[in-house]
């Protein structure tokens, strides 16, 4: 008998490179394509495929499914199904499970580790975990020693889609569709193991779920993942070049691009490192022809030079940054939100520029068009801010509308609106009066790193290097004048403000939901244009008692996040501290709910 | 569309007045890249010139074309920007000796085996000019510089060879104060397809006077060729002149032993350039509907 339930989150953990990815995306698409909502948080380790039967090759697929719309990842899975028990074990080390929730453990490895797997599902009992036992049939192991060792990806598959009631043949139809390069040999293979998965999966767990099918018309929808909605975004917003350097999570864009771009006239350049690619995207746009690039945080290290020349020699630019987990290396297949500072003021000297970041995949398609909108306009560069969270998390949207933008005055007011900011002024004052592309007759002129004057001619005076930092820093005045209220979610008045950024918005809004059905009342304000900041900050801030930052950051008393610190500075608001966790996963809203119990 | 083209002069080719030192050879190559142009008639509206940091980046400030004196050793990252983009374009790249194989090797080394279009020229004084006599990647061993009192330890790098290593299609070495010669070379460059890579001998009398001695020319050996450039024998009466083929890549080599005391063209073979490529790569695919760019992620 099946168990209704209107949202659920479940994962599929596996050794890297045993395909938990691929069948995750199937389930994925099963359920939007039924009309389902999804949101998925890929579980991979940094490097590509570890020694298996370790803790560190975990791989997996987090999926949370809805009948309602999702804005997060939520707070805990409710059904859990691990390939042994090492990665049992590595997973309830993050005590993200549900108490009284499900987990699938496949007992293939049990004669060589037996008291290992004893000990880990008494610890999984221990927490209020109920453990269910498996093991494949014969057959299914027969063939997936035939296809050396792949294929088990796809009984767990058959066993997820029985357990969530999909019809059989339908998700096998995916299947073929997937592996539609596969020869048919192979396909029926993987076809046979999936059907045995889904057999033996009824015969094992003694429950099934339903999620129903959300009321709302899907026809017109699409399933979009961050990264390709920026890709996508890039192309809608007119710009024809993208320069980029392999770097994790931001490489997917580059990805989407290398495929798609051509047949809309754009062109893709691997650069051979990030210093040339920011180099390029910037000669791209010297020489007429709008540009992007997309990094990470080293990328973004490495490019800040360049940057600030953009800046300085007035060359309109667009770097989009796919935060990770840091410094350095750090962790690069998790999330964090700690390049605020690195983006706004990481350039050398005094070098304004404006950071927009997207808190989910709708902002990412449409982030390319402002982006370009206020890098045309006031001729400095413009920093994009996604994270990995949102880079890689499906959604399914209604379908976009397109803007086909090629003049940057043709943008939308609907779109600055999504950003908060309405249209800047026709006119904005520039160091340099002449700002003619090459090729444009008896308009020749020099652009440099260098302090000029008015006419481009390199200048040494005080008098003129003071006048093009005024200049410069009017620049974005005018962006802050132009900012309306960053989106205040609940009440404008109250005793509790929440203030959050990016990808941390989706969890705000279902921990307030979650507050408010339990009575508690508590508003917050999402940004999406973190710099500059508007001007009506201090006004909203004090018609809250507590105003508090929730952030994937680091943050702890006397050591206020970046955000936190800058607001603090512009405002002179005291602004506490929320939540401030910088684990690498992305915030619960569980949590949250709890801090602000703590809070009210 | 009638435009009509204007008789390009010397003078129209003045911007701000130069300011670095009395002597230095900067000043002739800036000379010599106007006479090309006039000589070529070549538009300084359709005209870059890009350079990296030190002296020689600052040639574009005294050349009116369009300009970008960038960051240090960043020269070709914009220059392969503004050459894929925009194929009408006369790119000029001026790097000096550390810009080109110290700060900015890594994008040297792409830039000539991509083959981007555009003339490159190594201003080379064997010294940091503009930060104050520090030894570069080509001092020779022995010079005494600000960070190497007890003189120069290291061989220097020969830059032919770093380019004829990496496959380059056009390879030269002039000096500045042959006037002739200089520009042979940079028209020779000019006239290439992809990227010309141009060694330049240039003076620093403030803090390696000894590094050329441009007084004399018996040490000079130029290769001289029907398909190169002739050897400037007026302006270096006592220079050996030796035949060489410019396709004549083993050739190229053995003479390479010599530099920097060899001027003339070493290499030149014809190969698409990587802007080229890249072009015909996006012309060549199919077009789609850009109306219908989300159509392909429906459920």
């Amino acid at each position: 008998m099946a168990t209704q339930k209107e949202i659920m989150r479940f994962e599929l953990i596996m050794d890297a490179g045993n395909g938990a990815q691929k069948a995750g995306d199937i389930l994925i698409k099963a359920f939007a394509k039924s009309g389902r909502f999804v949101f998925i948080e890929p579980l991979i380790p940094a490097e590509i495929s570890p020694p298996k039967r370790t803790p560190h090759s975990m791989s997996g697929a987090v999926i949370r499914v809805s009948t309602n719309e999702l804005s997060n990842m939520g707070s805990t899975s409710d059904l859990m199904l691990f390939e042994h028990e090492i990665l049992l074990e590595r997973r309830l080390k993050d005590s993200d499970y549900t108490i009284g929730g499900l987990v699938l453990l496949d007992m293939a490895d049990e004669r060589r580790a037996k008291d290992a797997y004893a000990a880990v599902i008494e610890e999984a009992k221990s927490v209020g975990l109920k453990v269910i036992s498996f093991n494949m049939d014969d057959e299914s192991v027969a063939i997936i020693k035939e296809l050396n060792g792949n294929g088990k990806n796809m009984y767990y598959l058959g066993m997820m889609a029985a357990i969530y009631e999909m019809p059989e043949e339908y998700v096998a139809g995916l299947i073929r569709q997937v592996f539609k390069k596969l020869s048919e040999e192979k396909l029926n293979k993987n076809l046979t193991i999936y059907a045995n998965g889904y057999k033996n999966a009824l015969e094992v767990c003694p429950e099934t779920f339903d999620i129903p099918k959300t009321e709302k018309s899907m026809t017109d929808s699409i399933l979009l993942d961050g990264n390709t909605s920026l890709a996508m975004g890039i192309i809608d917003a007119g710009i024809r070049f993208y320069a980029g350097y392999p770097i994790t999570p931001a490489s997917s864009i580059m990805h989407s691009l290398s495929k798609a771009f051509p047949a809309y006239g754009g062109m893709v350049h691997q650069a051979e490192d990030e210093i040339s690619a920011v180099g390029a995207m910037i000669g791209s746009y010297y020489a007429g022809v709008p540009a992007v690039t997309a990094t990470s945080g080293p990328g973004l290290s490495l490019k800040q030079e360049f940057i600030g020349l953009a800046n300085s020699a007035e060359i309109p630019s667009i770097i989009i940054n796919v935060q990770r987990g840091g410094p350095s290396t750090g962790l690069p297949t998790r999330t964090e939100q700690t390049d605020l500072f690195a983006s706004v003021f990481g350039t050398h000297g005094e070098s304004p520029k404006v950071a927009i970041s997207v808190s989910n995949v709708e902002d990412c398609f449409y982030v390319p068009h402002v982006a370009r909108y206020i890098t045309e306009k006031l001729r400095a560069p413009v920093i994009i801010l996604s994270d990995y969270i949102t880079s890689v998390s499906y959604k399914v949207l209604e379908k976009l509308p397109l803007l086909e933008l090629d003049d940057i005055n043709d943008i939308s007011d609907d779109i600055l609106a999504r950003f908060n900011i309405k249209r800047l002024p026709d006119t904005i004052e520039m160091v340099k009066d002449n700002q003619a592309n090459p090729g444009v007759p008896d308009k020749m002129r020099r652009v440099t790193g260098l302090n000029t004057d008015a006419s481009g001619n390199v200048v040494y005076s005080s008098e003129s290097n003071q006048r093009s930092h005024d200049i410069r820093n009017e620049k974005l005045e005018v962006v802050r004048r132009a900012l309306t209220s960053p989106e205040i979610i609940g009440a404008p008045t109250g005793d509790l403000l929440l203030v959050c950024w990016g990808s941390s918005r989706g969890v705000v809004e279902e921990a307030i939901n979650l507050a408010n059905q339990e009575g508690i009342k508590v508003s917050a304000l999402n940004f999406k244009i973190v710099y500059p900041l508007p001007t009506m900050l201090s006004e909203i801030f004090k018609k809250f008692k507590k105003v508090v930052t929730i952030e994937v950051a680091f943050g702890k008393e006397n050591k206020p996040t970046e955000f936190s610190t800058l607001l603090r500075s512009e405002t002179l608001v005291d602004i506490g501290l929320g939540l401030a966790q910088a684990t690498g996963r992305p915030l619960k809203p569980k949590s949250v709910l709890a801090r602000i119990k703590d809070l009210v | 569309m009638t435009t009509e083209v204007k008789q390009v002069k010397m003078k129209d080719l003045k911007a701000l007045d130069p300011r670095w030192c009395t002597g230095c050879g900067d000043y002739t190559m800036l000379v010599g890249v106007r006479k090309l142009m006039v000589k070529d008639q070549m538009q300084p509206k359709d005209t870059v010139y890009v350079s990296g940091i030190g002296c020689s980046g600052r040639i574009p400030h005294y050349m009116n074309t369009y300009g970008f004196h960038t960051i240090h050793g960043r020269s070709v990252p914009i220059s392969t920007g503004v050459a894929l983009v925009r194929p009408d374009l006369n790119v000029f790249v001026a790097s000096g000796d550390g810009d080109s194989l110290s700060i900015g090797g890594n994008h040297l080394l792409h830039g000539i085996s991509k083959n981007i279009h555009c003339v490159y020229m190594m201003h080379d004084n064997q010294i940091y000019g503009l930060t104050k006599n520090q030894t570069s990647p080509t001092t020779r061993k022995g010079l005494v510089t600000a960070t190497s009192p007890g003189g120069s330890i290291m061989d220097p790098i020969n830059p032919i060879r770093f380019a004829l290593g990496l496959g380059a299609t056009f390879v030269a070495s002039t000096a500045e104060w042959l006037g002739q010669h200089f520009v042979d070379t940079i028209e020779a460059a000019k006239n290439h397809k992809g990227f010309s890579f141009v060694h330049v001998a240039q003076r620093c009398p403030k803090f390696n006077p000894a590094a050329w001695d441009f007084q004399n020319s018996d040490w000079i050996n130029f290769l001289d060729h029907e398909n190169g450039v002739a050897g400037d024998t007026k302006g270096a009466p006592d220079a050996k002149v030796v035949k060489h083929d410019p396709s004549d890549l083993e050739g190229a080599f053995s003479h390479s032993e010599n530099v920097p005391n060899v001027f003339g063209i070493f290499y030149q073979k014809e190969k698409a350039s990587y802007d080229d490529l890249m072009r015909q790569a996006v012309e060549n695919t199919p077009k789609k509907d850009p109306s219908k760019l989300l159509d392909g992620f429906a459920l």
